[in-house]
């Protein structure tokens, strides 16, 4: 039982501790986290009979070796920022919105729609494609919130969970956007089920030259979403109604907000970025519209993104950088080495694991009220506990067994060589 | 130690805090074998607070847990367990897609070579069963979710007897309960008690602790206030105890004339979460330059009364105007910006937000007022300004408006609760339990504001649970009992007696007899048979 009481105790110490954390050491934290778990994956890679400084080095150049494999990472970066934020926006109201893949596909179709029917009213060109773009980026914007505005009524005004709801509207999405573009869109030519590629004019300009699939107007776009969230969230009185209902939904009621609204709202936000997001990939990765089941799972990965970033729409760029860098990382180690994919898989997912862990802590022991001496478990109460105690009955004997704690109370009282023997004679004899 | 049987269960001097609140503040409580010792008191008095520190899970800060005589510490629910202390809270911990049975013996199934020994289990859930009469055994493979409340908390005593409790905390048990349940759990109860086991139940309806209980303690802000004998105690003496009668200042009040009616409330019915109806045709009015008090033991419909009038809570018959205008139907927001301002009781939960920083929670129930904000952008600036003035002008400690509400003490968040509403510069002040859990000095400054609130020709309802709080702010004073006014007093010359018996149900006429008879104290006193009407 003392060792259990050890362990809690600096448990509780160490969550306090990561609570109370600054930018800085979270960061310190962060790369710490990635060094030992490069380290751990290389003694996996050993153990499974590869080189394991070969796969870690292909895994760093895969990600920024080159030219070509940082576009690879930015492109697969700017999507997972975008559903990443699309993903922070619910989670910050406390809305579980699962559905961004399915928003991000019906986004892209919207796109995709857009471009292709209007295209031919427009006189080929370079005005015309910024034209075409311009509309599709808005048609996606609205697909995306459209599809998203459905779970949220239900989940406001039919008391419908919107996991479950926004679970299904993917897989509806999927499964009638798939029927489309497999029948009346199909592209005649194409053996597999796509639309009409959209005509060369229509997509964002390279500007570097080493991609035909990543543009750096995506990424813009993807920052400056990031830009526009941050700044609804904190300056205007919908993302303070937001972020207030996530936190303390009766405070929000308290004051006014209208909480069913609230919920419609948060989705319809939510479901713009992630209909964006569709709108980028179909723009700038792809050019066509193609069998959503097919689509990168962006939707799903987003989640991984958001927590990581702490639902925080800033935090979303470094995380989406992490899991961008990874993802090409992995691909170019798989194309490369032979060495298995899941062996790789589960090396990248060492270090989400990794990097997330500290994180969640943090999150933990903030909702326990660790840190800062607040709430049930604070530090100080319990120091007073134990040093302004002049009472030691069998049970304190516990607490102070041989292992040092990280606690100075701990630390404070003397050794007791009969701790185990004290703490037997607490039972009833 | 004395040389006879210890008791089943001793606190010495137990405190235990959370920050800067205190939550109990050197409690004694002795808990006699086989018997049932009552532990009232308000909500936030610290009931549950103690018994989570017997229960182990809350550590004390200083003080003495004695289980038969021996001091104990607990460090988790498992080691209380171990040594026969059981709790039943007060929401049940049940799996609800498991049966009954699997309930029971959950995290304790006897096994036979490594699996769950299911013949033993029923077994020895039989013989519990039989021992006490439970009627839990023909429901043993049903579902959890399939059976009534009742027989879920039946379900949660089992468990806690299966697990070998010799002691049994009792938390709220008849908040969900019927009428009937109530009256079978009590039966439950006297048959544990024969048996020797020892309960403690916690609630804050004196007339369930005066049926169930041997021995009744009164805690009021953290501290224990009084034992009692059941058999020697009335309802009226409980609620003097509860509430407190300490007036610690005497605040200045002038006379004032009252103006016209600012809010006028006609038959209203409101129910609470779980669509029983609390409030049951109340009717009143307050006017300029008037403080409405409204008093009563806590739970008679106090809560859905205010919400319902301040727009969080749907109000199911009757109408509210304000300013003449009828605002039964009207939105939260429309309330608000209409003039009315709100201290909810329950701060923690409505009234601040504990992740905002001060500044942020100055913004709460303004963000759509000028100049806080023009159209959808929000001048932080201007809430800034909000709220360092409100630390200033209401002596909010620490002074810094950039710290998260969550490290200010309890009466410091009040006292900025009460400013941003003060400051909202109302036509009407709904205040629910203003002074709950401030120090003195800040008690009297917020006094003193509501006065001042008056005096400017404002309208004030007040609700509170201190008797001389409400006594001393009031021009008029209602007395709540189970949704309705027993009676509309003149604070100035009713006796604590007086509210004592209208706050436990008794009709002016009533009063006024007791007042006359010595006998009307056999009344007050809760018999089993009057416990199971209410």
């Amino acid at each position: 039982m003392s060792r259990a009481e050890t362990v809690r105790r600096n448990a509780r110490w160490a969550l306090a501790q990561l609570v109370d954390a600054s930018v800085a050491e979270r960061l310190v934290i962060a790369l710490a986290a990635l060094v030992a778990s490069l380290l751990l994956g290389g003694a996996i890679v050993l153990a499974a009979g590869h080189n394991p400084v070969t796969v870690v080095l292909f895994l760093i150049y895969g990600a920024i070796g080159t030219p070509g494999q940082v576009a690879f990472t930015l492109r697969k970066a700017t999507m997972l920022v975008l559903a990443g934020v699309a993903v922070a926006i619910a989670f910050r109201a406390n809305v579980f919105n699962i559905g961004v893949q399915g928003q991000l596909v019906v986004g892209g179709f919207a796109t995709a729609m857009t471009i292709l029917w209007l295209a031919p009213y427009l006189p080929a060109g370079g005005l015309a494609g910024l034209v075409l773009v311009a509309c599709g980026l808005v048609a996606g914007v609205g697909g995306g919130a459209a599809y998203a505005a459905l779970p949220g009524a239900m989940k406001a005004y039919a008391d419908a969970n919107e996991v479950v709801t926004t679970i299904m509207l993917n897989f509806i999405a999927t499964g009638v956007l798939f029927v489309l573009v497999d029948g009346p869109l199909k592209d005649p030519e194409a053996a597999a089920p796509k639309t009409l590629n959209f005509p060369d004019y229509a997509g964002f300009p390279s500007l570097l030259g080493v991609s035909d699939s990543f543009s750096l107007v995506g990424l813009a776009i993807a920052l400056a979403a990031v830009v526009v969230v941050y700044v609804v969230m904190t300056t205007t009185r919908f993302g303070y109604d937001l972020r207030t209902t996530g936190y303390q939904a009766a405070a929000s009621a308290y004051s006014g907000v209208d909480p069913e609204r609230t919920v419609v709202s948060t989705m319809v936000a939510s479901g713009m970025v992630a209909g964006l997001a569709g709108a980028v990939y179909v723009v700038m990765v792809v050019g066509y519209f193609q069998d959503p089941g097919v689509f990168p799972t962006f939707g799903f990965d987003g989640i991984a993104v958001s927590l990581l970033a702490a639902n925080n729409p800033l935090g979303a760029v470094p995380a989406g950088l992490l899991f961008g860098a990874l993802s090409s990382g992995r691909q170019f180690v798989d194309v490369n080495l032979d060495v298995p994919k899941e062996l790789i898989d589960g090396i990248v997912g060492l270090i989400v694991l990794f990097v997330a862990t500290p994180e969640l802590f943090r999150h933990l022991g903030r909702r326990a009220g660790l840190g800062g001496g607040e709430g049930p478990a604070g530090e100080e109460g319990e120091a007073v506990a134990d040093g302004g105690e002049p009472v030691a009955g069998p049970a304190d004997g516990d607490e102070s067994d041989g292992e040092p704690g990280p606690r100075t109370a701990d630390g404070d009282e003397p050794p007791d060589p009969d701790g185990p023997t004290r703490s037997d004679g607490g039972e009833p004899a | 130690m004395s040389e006879t049987t210890p008791p089943a269960v001793r606190l010495e001097n137990i405190t235990k805090r959370f920050g800067d609140v205190v939550a109990n503040d050197g409690v004694d409580f002795t808990l006699e074998r086989g018997s049932v010792h009552a532990l009232v008191g308000e909500n936030g008095a610290g009931k549950t607070t103690l018994m989570n520190v017997l229960y182990g899970l809350y550590e004390p800060d200083g003080g003495t847990v004695y289980v038969d005589g021996e001091p104990r510490s607990f460090d988790s629910p498992h080691d209380a367990i171990d040594a026969g202390v059981g709790m039943i809270h007060q929401h049940f911990m049940l799996v609800d897609t498991m049966t009954v049975a699997q309930n029971v013996v959950l995290g304790h199934e006897p096994t036979s070579r490594g699996l769950v020994d299911r013949g033993t289990a029923r077994e020895r859930i039989h013989e519990l069963c039989d021992a006490y009469g439970f009627e839990v055994d023909d429901y043993l493979d049903a579902r959890v979710e399939d059976v009534g409340v009742g027989l879920q908390q039946r379900v949660e005593i089992v468990k806690t007897l299966y697990r070998g409790a010799d002691v049994l905390v009792l938390d709220e048990p008849t908040a969900v309960l019927t009428p009937q349940e109530v009256e079978g759990l009590y039966r439950v109860m006297d048959e544990l008690t024969a048996e020797g086991h020892s309960m403690v139940f916690i609630t804050h309806k004196l007339e369930e602790a005066m049926t169930a209980a041997d021995e009744i303690t009164v805690l009021r802000d953290g501290r224990a206030v009084g034992t009692v004998d059941a058999d020697a105690t009335s309802q009226a003496e409980l609620a003097q105890l509860m509430v407190g009668r300490d007036v610690l200042f005497e605040t200045e009040r002038t006379a004032h004339e009252p103006g016209d009616p600012v809010l006028e409330v006609e038959g209203l019915h409101a129910s609470d979460s779980r669509d029983v109806d609390r409030v049951r045709g109340v009717d009143f009015t307050v006017r300029e330059g008037e403080v409405f008090g409204i008093a009563g033991v806590e739970g008679n419909g106090q809560s859905e009364l205010i919400e319902a009038i301040t727009g969080l809570r749907p109000v199911d018959e009757g109408t509210v105007r304000f300013g003449g205008e009828e605002i039964t139907d009207a939105s939260r927001r429309r309330r608000i910006e209409a003039g009315i301002a709100y201290v909810p009781e329950d701060r923690h939960e409505r009234g601040i937000v504990l992740d905002y920083s001060l500044v942020e929670n100055a913004l709460l129930g303004n963000q759509t007022l000028s100049p806080f904000a023009s159209g959808q952008l929000i001048d932080w600036r201007a809430a800034r300004e909000h709220a360092e003035r409100i630390v200033e002008a209401y002596d909010v400690q620490p002074p810094n408006a950039d710290t998260h509400a969550r490290s200010f003490s309890g009466g410091n968040q009040q006292k900025f609760i009460v400013g941003r509403e003060i400051e909202h510069d109302p036509e009407l002040i709904v205040a629910a339990q203003p002074t709950r859990g401030v120090d003195v000095g800040s008690i009297e400054f917020i006094h003193e504001r509501l006065l001042e609130l008056r005096d400017e020709d404002r309208a004030v309802l007040l609700v509170s649970s201190k008797l001389d709080e409400v006594k001393e702010l009031s021009d008029r004073l209602a007395v709540i009992y189970e949704g309705e006014f027993t009676d509309v007093v003149d604070p100035e010359t009713v006796t604590d007696r007086e509210l004592g018996l209208l706050m436990t149900g008794r009709r002016p006429a009533a009063v006024a007899d007791g007042e006359a008879s010595a006998g009307a104290d056999e009344l007050e006193r809760g018999t089993r048979a009057d416990g199971g009407e209410r």
